[in-house]
């Protein structure tokens, strides 16, 4: 949370980098996967970009593109482990992946500088770049959402038996949510290298995990908003209450424990929940049983 | 040489299983993941510093500590867990993580604020510098003390869950929940025992690393949280005598590899070996939850 | 006409046989009963079906197709639906998109399409919504169509439930436990449901397990029998009915039927 809300950077690119980051994280919740592995993938996208551009010499574009690439193949690599988990399982497995790949990083000190970082990065992202970047991504997960690929993660979130049985194959779209949550996180991991003129491994540590998923959890796993109005919130409302700046770490955690306790869906998927259930209880006969969740 | 390596791995060991022993009791009886669990640990150690510092001997200082920890513990179970209940638990899982993350934070920030950010030492002399030579090693009475501790602790615990009435209700508990409940036990004692144990626990574990690297700061719980996830997943999640050996065998690991190894990568190695029995022995080496596919033919 | 064949079907627990080796044919065009004291088998047989045990003995055809190690989702990709005993729909998921995963089976548009929701996978959608409403219209389910599939009564849910097996436009039905705990109204409503579906055109394999003796005597065409995981009996409806050893399985235990 420390680096998620430096106080030195520009909000929006906060907003929209982190949008980015924990759309990558809602994509395998919402195919029923507990992995938190994003920011691992983000690493490698964020360090791949910025080697490239540095070190060889290559066009910041290219440098992300491979970046994503890169987080797309590390996703397919690591969803086959993965299937074999289930629940918290795949979560800490996915979290000692992360610990591991920054570990990693931090000792390659030649190729990554290390715990003393990366850095002359050429600072060629804008706020622009990052916020249409961001409008793409939910986009393409909107209609990627409202298909069949959609339908299937749904299914396989809520009952994978059953969703077998009515011919989802679970191998195939787990490794797609991993595949689309690695390109991603790769993609605003290359973005992220290239706005801050300097990179360490401890940005895509336990940290930013924590943040990540807070943001969606927060927000809503289940409306593509979610990740956004979740993100908007830890960035903003930090901000808010700069007064109390040295409390800002209590600040927070209240934050985390006052919206769960309320409104454990998340902010964005209540207020939707509730419109979805007046709608019913206006155009109905009946008064529905108000449902518990809409996932 | 390696003996001394691998006492020194046993007494760390004995630490990390206190550690473990906490969060793998919560998780074992709510099926949840107590991410405060770090911070109630830092905020056992910060007591036991304060209690020292007023004069207090150690052996006073630590049941103090432990008190303090078990009741912050119930404190987190209270405003992170119990607004959950009410949900169905696939629901309430990934919030609860949230929550208690948020917990955890609350937490924290008094402890740094108490602290200002300062990292702090026990006074010189809280526990006797001598070293006694067993077996040609050399043991301080540190080590003494806290392989003492884990021992004790360790004991104290299995004499409760085993052979009290109160302790047999947490393991029914453990069970079924809501079978537990329909056998007339009171499940928010239940929780407010689990957590208040767990918390002690972890209290201990904090005030004895507190005196181990004479460091006491604010962020000490983080490191040993996810270290400790390898000794909690090694002995299999839910399992006390799993904790044990997987907090023992973890100490063991990263002293040895502390000691042949450069610093950076230990933790590689650590984080690898989790990730390693997480793919051939998910479930550890006592098991007690199933991890099989839903979806196999079986 | 295929229908789906077992020889030599058999399941072992340990050292339990749960099923003994028995052959059983679901024909296409005909109402298929397979029914037995509680604990006989019979769901046991309809999991061996649909992938969710591994045979210990024999194998399972429909057509050229060898179901035998088949994971469930190519047992459903091969044309099988099946419905549960105690109801698995997705409780707080629509009953229009409860259905439409049923659909499933039927999408044709490559998975690029998907990915970026290029118009032939938004046609897509949009056909199977209508289909679905269709499938609605003829349960009389529309007005529900928007409403979380938990909140519905026991009897709707159960309709739910048929509604997406049958979106499956499935060759072969298993039907377990349908009518359990519906009125005999409703049930005699869904038996015709069934009647039309096996008769229908190219006439659907329909497996139908059962208590309600008078509810498979009316639709089975061929019944089988099982009492403690052994096949004890098979013919018609009527034959069945009569036979003593079927009469003691019912009447000379304590599980009633």
């Amino acid at each position: 949370m420390m680096s998620f809300i430096t106080p030195h950077l520009p909000l929006l690119d906060l907003i929209f980098i982190g949008t980015g980051y924990a759309l990558s994280q809602a994509i395998v919740f919402r195919a029923g996967t507990f992995s938190v592995a994003t920011s691992g993938f983000a690493a490698l996208g964020a360090y791949a970009a910025a080697i490239l551009t540095v070190k060889h010499g290559l066009h910041p574009a290219v440098a992300v593109g491979l970046g994503t690439l890169l987080g797309l193949l590390c996703g397919l690599l690591l969803s086959a482990p993965l299937a074999r988990l289930r629940g918290v399982y795949q979560a800490i497995a996915s979290l000692a992946f992360v610990e591991i790949l920054v570990a990693l990083i931090l000792f390659f000190e030649e190729l990554t500088g290390g715990p003393l970082g990366f850095h002359n990065i050429p600072r060629v992202v804008t706020p622009w770049i990052l916020f249409f970047a961001m409008l793409a991504t939910m986009a393409l997960l909107t209609l990627l959402g409202q298909g069949g690929i959609g339908r299937a993660f749904d299914a396989m979130r809520q009952d994978p038996p059953v969703a077998a049985s009515l011919g989802v194959n679970p191998a195939r779209y787990h490794v797609l949510s991993f595949a689309l949550s690695g390109a991603i996180a790769g993609l605003f991991g290359g973005l992220d290298a290239l706005r801050n003129f300097s990179l360490t491994a401890e940005q895509f540590g336990f940290s930013i995990l924590i943040g990540t998923l807070s943001a969606v959890v927060l927000g809503g796993r289940r409306a593509v908003l979610g990740p956004l109005v979740g993100t908007t919130i830890l960035v903003l409302l930090p901000e808010i209450f700069r007064p109390l700046a040295d409390y800002r770490q209590a600040v927070y955690g209240l934050l985390l424990v006052v919206v769960m306790a309320f409104l454990p869906f998340g902010v964005y998927d209540t207020i939707v929940m509730k419109l979805h259930n007046r709608r019913l209880a206006r155009a109905g006969m009946l008064a529905p049983k108000v449902p518990k969740a809409m996932t | 040489m390696i003996a001394q390596q691998v006492l020194n791995g046993l007494v760390l060991g004995g630490v990390y299983a206190l550690f473990a022993l906490g969060f793998t009791l919560i998780f074992g009886i709510h099926r949840i993941m107590n991410m405060a669990h770090g911070a109630v640990f830092m905020s056992g150690a910060f007591i036991g510093l304060f209690m020292v510092r007023i004069g207090l001997p150690i052996w006073a200082a630590l049941p103090i500590a432990m008190f303090g920890a078990g009741l912050i513990s119930i404190f987190v179970e209270v405003i992170a867990f119990k607004p959950l209940r009410k949900l169905a638990l696939a629901d309430a899982e990934l919030a609860s993580v949230i929550s208690s993350i948020g917990a955890g934070l609350i937490i924290l920030s008094v402890g740094q604020y108490v602290s200002k950010t300062q990292t702090m030492r026990f006074p010189f002399g809280t526990v006797p510098i001598d070293a006694i030579v067993v077996l040609g090693l050399r043991v301080t009475m540190l080590q003494l003390l806290m392989l003492g501790v884990a021992v004790l602790m360790v004991a104290l615990l299995a004499y409760y869950l085993y052979r009290t009435p109160q302790g047999r209700q947490i393991r029914a508990v453990a069970g079924n929940y809501r079978a537990a409940q329909l056998l007339g036990v009171n499940p928010n004692a239940i929780f407010y025992q689990t957590f208040f144990l767990s918390g002690a626990l972890a209290g201990a574990a904090g005030v004895m690393v507190g005196l181990a690297f004479n460091a006491v700061q604010f962020l000490m719980g983080e490191p040993f949280l996810l270290k400790a996830f390898v000794a909690i997943i090694l002995g299999g999640l839910g399992s006390v005598p799993g904790a044990l050996i997987g907090g023992l065998v973890l100490g063991l690991l990263q002293s040895l590899s502390g000691a042949y190894l450069p610093a950076l990568l230990v933790d590689a190695v650590i984080f690898l070996l989790l990730f390693v029995i997480l793919m051939v022995r998910p479930d550890g080496l006592f098991a007690q939850s199933m991890t099989e596919s839903p979806t196999k033919r079986v | 006409m295929t229908s789906l064949v077992l020889k030599g079907v058999g399941k072992r627990f340990g050292g339990l046989q749960a099923v003994s080796p028995f052959d059983m044919e679901i024909a296409r065009g005909k109402i298929t009963g397979l029914i037995g004291p509680n604990g006989a088998g019979k769901t046991t047989v309809v999991n061996l079906i649909t992938g969710v045990y591994k045979l210990s003995q024999g194998n399972i055809r429909f057509g050229d197709i060898d179901l035998t190690e088949a994971p469930r989702h190519e047992v459903a990709r091969a044309g099988l639906a099946r419905t549960y005993q105690t109801i698995r729909l997705l409780p707080d998921a629509t009953v229009v998109a409860n259905v439409m995963i049923g659909m499933y089976r039927h999408q044709k548009t490559s998975l690029v399409s998907q990915l970026f929701g290029l118009p032939s996978s938004r046609a897509e959608t949009a056909r199977f919504r209508d289909e679905v409403f269709r499938l609605l219209d003829r349960f009389g389910m529309t007005r529900y169509a928007d409403y979380p599939a938990g909140s519905l009564s026991y009897g709707d849910q159960r309709r739910v439930e048929m509604m997406r097996a049958l979106a499956l436009k499935p060759e072969v039905l298993l039907l377990d436990e349908p009518v359990a705990g519906i009125n005999e109204v409703e049930a005699a409503g869904l038996g015709e449901i069934f009647r039309d579906l096996a008769t229908e055109g190219e006439g659907m394999a329909v497996l139908l397990i059962e208590h309600n003796m008078r509810f498979v005597t009316n639709l089975c065409d061929y019944v089988y029998v099982l009492d403690g995981g052994v096949l004890i009996a098979e013919g018609t409806a009527t034959q069945v009915v009569n036979n003593p050893a079927v009469i003691t399985a019912y009447l000379g235990d304590d599980k009633d039927a």
